[in-house]
């Protein structure tokens, strides 16, 4: 069955105090994940 | 001295030639080839598509950059490439043809010591009859102009909503072997929010089509993501955000021709059917540049660099999908016919699809091709410049900067909806963009924590943060290269 986004998810969702701090959070990860680090994976072969 | 060529001054074309200057000394030549004269922050076409940015926020002139930070910029396109030279020319070199007013048509040998090939896809339009930009109420979004043209038909849609008419908006890939679903999943959840806002919601019937097997493919094969304290399927994500839009969607769909306001497409149980629509928003199919590659003695060696694509270190055996590894994706994009050429970005040949490949009854491939977009892009053109460099500076041929998608992560935020408060954004970020079933086989190839989406007004202002801080970096202003790609 298809998750449902409940009223209390949205509140969260479009919470503008709340989605600051999601903000710092969110770019802190992306950006740990995405320039963290990255190399080859043939040595694995 | 070292002469570097750059082809394209796209994302990966851009920051190429960005790094090569700062790190190389001035006696070492860095030329920029490429027929725009603009450089555009591709992702922000969105917002330019639903008129909440003007094409004049979203680009800059390259000209004036690169004369104060001493890159040689050629208006023009690559034609032909010569990368043993010619009997009369013992170097290295490409033709090209300019396309700025004052030169038009005018064509230079340009040679190099490095080539750098970032031309990007082309937008293969002509892979599906009917499909052209501005016509039979079709749009793209794939460029400034088209994005610019796509809202001027999208804004006089919602004048005539406004007026009592009913409508029927159509959005998603244009042809059976499209990528880049993600930009047309941007597009439609920002068409609906405009929508919202205008008041015209109930008057418009929108369906999204799409060549994926599943919603939420993404021609990435799906993801297992956490979202929150679930882990959820990047289907479950993008059918959850659909119902709560009130999106109709058609998947497992090949569009194959377009008339006026007639979508038609195959689906992958063999039927032939239609969908008609007043606005529809269609990613074309993305092909290589047909260019053509000669020998010394001229002879056609387009083959040995080319398929579709530029060829790179990846293993093209022809495999069943069951053999496909991780290990066949490139890691320094280098050709191994000629090693001082390079193609990072969207212009390297990927050795196959991500998702599983999947065949109409008919027989006709219908699934989305591998993307290669914004980040890996970046990310790609900065290894392959890294590498130049050092083998410049050494002397000796270095290829010590790797980076396979298989082990690289990857953000794709995409815009929900525009505005500081109403705003929405839905960001996904997956480790790593090939799956590694081996290393992860319980997760569907990827590593959950690293691989998650959220939904929220936070995704929308990183977004909007990463449209200010990239275009702060593509023009090279100061400590530029501390912001990574």
């Amino acid at each position: 069955m298809t998750q449902r986004i409940t009223k209390y998810q949205r509140f969260i969702m479009m919470n503008p105090i709340i989605q600051f701090f999601k903000f710092i959070y969110l770019s802190l990860k992306v950006l740990i994940i995405v320039a963290g680090r990255h190399g080859g994976t043939r040595k694995l072969k | 001295m070292s002469k570097v060529v750059v082809l394209g001054a796209g994302i990966s074309g851009h920051v190429a030639a960005s790094h090569l200057r700062r790190k190389l000394s001035k006696k070492h030549e860095v030329i920029v080839v490429s027929p725009n004269s603009n450089y555009q922050w591709i992702p922000s076409n969105i917002w330019v598509g639903i008129g909440r940015m003007k094409p004049k926020d979203i680009l800059f002139p390259l000209t004036p950059l690169y004369k104060k930070k001493g890159i040689i910029f050629k208006q023009a396109k690559v034609q032909t490439f010569y990368p043993e030279g010619d009997l009369e020319l013992n170097k290295p070199y490409v033709i090209v043809e300019y396309v700025d007013k004052e030169n038009k048509g005018k064509k230079e040998k340009v040679t190099y010591d490095y080539l750098i090939n970032g031309t990007g896809p082309k937008l293969n339009f002509e892979a599906t009859e009917g499909l052209i930009p501005g016509k039979n109420k079709t749009y793209s979004v794939c460029n400034y102009t088209h994005a610019y043209h796509a809202w001027e038909g999208l804004s006089k849609l919602i004048q005539e909503m406004k007026q009592g008419k009913k409508a029927k908006i159509l959005i998603g890939t244009g042809h059976a072997k499209s990528t880049c679903q993600g930009a047309a999943f941007e597009y439609i959840l920002n068409v609906e929010q405009e929508l919202r806002q205008h008041k015209v919601r109930d008057m418009a019937e929108i369906t999204w089509i799409s060549n994926e097997y599943k919603l939420g493919d993404f021609g990435m094969d799906g993801m297992l993501l956490s979202y929150g304290s679930m882990t959820l399927k990047s289907k479950e994500m993008v059918e959850m955000i659909f119902e709560d839009r009130g999106i109709k969607w058609i998947i497992g769909a090949g569009v194959n021709k377009i008339e006026d306001g007639i979508a038609y497409y195959e689906t992958l149980e063999g039927e032939y059917k239609s969908e008609t629509y007043d606005f529809a928003m269609l990613i074309p199919a993305f092909s290589g540049h047909g260019f053509k590659a000669f020998n010394k003695n001229s002879e056609d060696i387009t083959d040995k660099i080319f398929k579709g694509f530029m060829i790179v270190d990846a293993d093209y055996t022809p495999k069943p999908y069951e053999e496909w590894s991780v290990q066949d994706w490139p890691e320094t994009y280098q050709n191994p016919s000629y090693p001082n050429i390079f193609a990072p970005g969207i212009a390297f040949a990927p050795p196959h699809a991500i998702s599983k490949p999947r065949v109409s009854k008919n027989g006709t491939t219908i699934s989305p091709s591998p993307p290669r977009t914004g980040m890996p892009s970046g990310i790609t053109a900065k290894l392959v410049s890294d590498n130049i460099i050092d083998t410049i500076k050494s002397g000796n041929s270095s290829l010590k900067h790797k980076g396979s998608m298989g082990d690289m992560g990857a953000a794709c935020i995409a815009s929900a909806g525009y505005g500081m408060i109403k705003g929405s954004g839905i960001s996904i970020t997956t480790f790593p963009i090939v799956p590694d079933y081996n290393k992860y086989p319980n997760t569907h190839g990827r590593k959950l924590g690293k691989t998650f989406g959220e939904i929220g007004l936070a995704g929308h202002w990183l977004k909007l943060a990463l449209h200010f801080t990239f275009l702060y970096k593509a023009k090279m202003k100061p400590f530029w290269w501390l912001i990574p790609e």
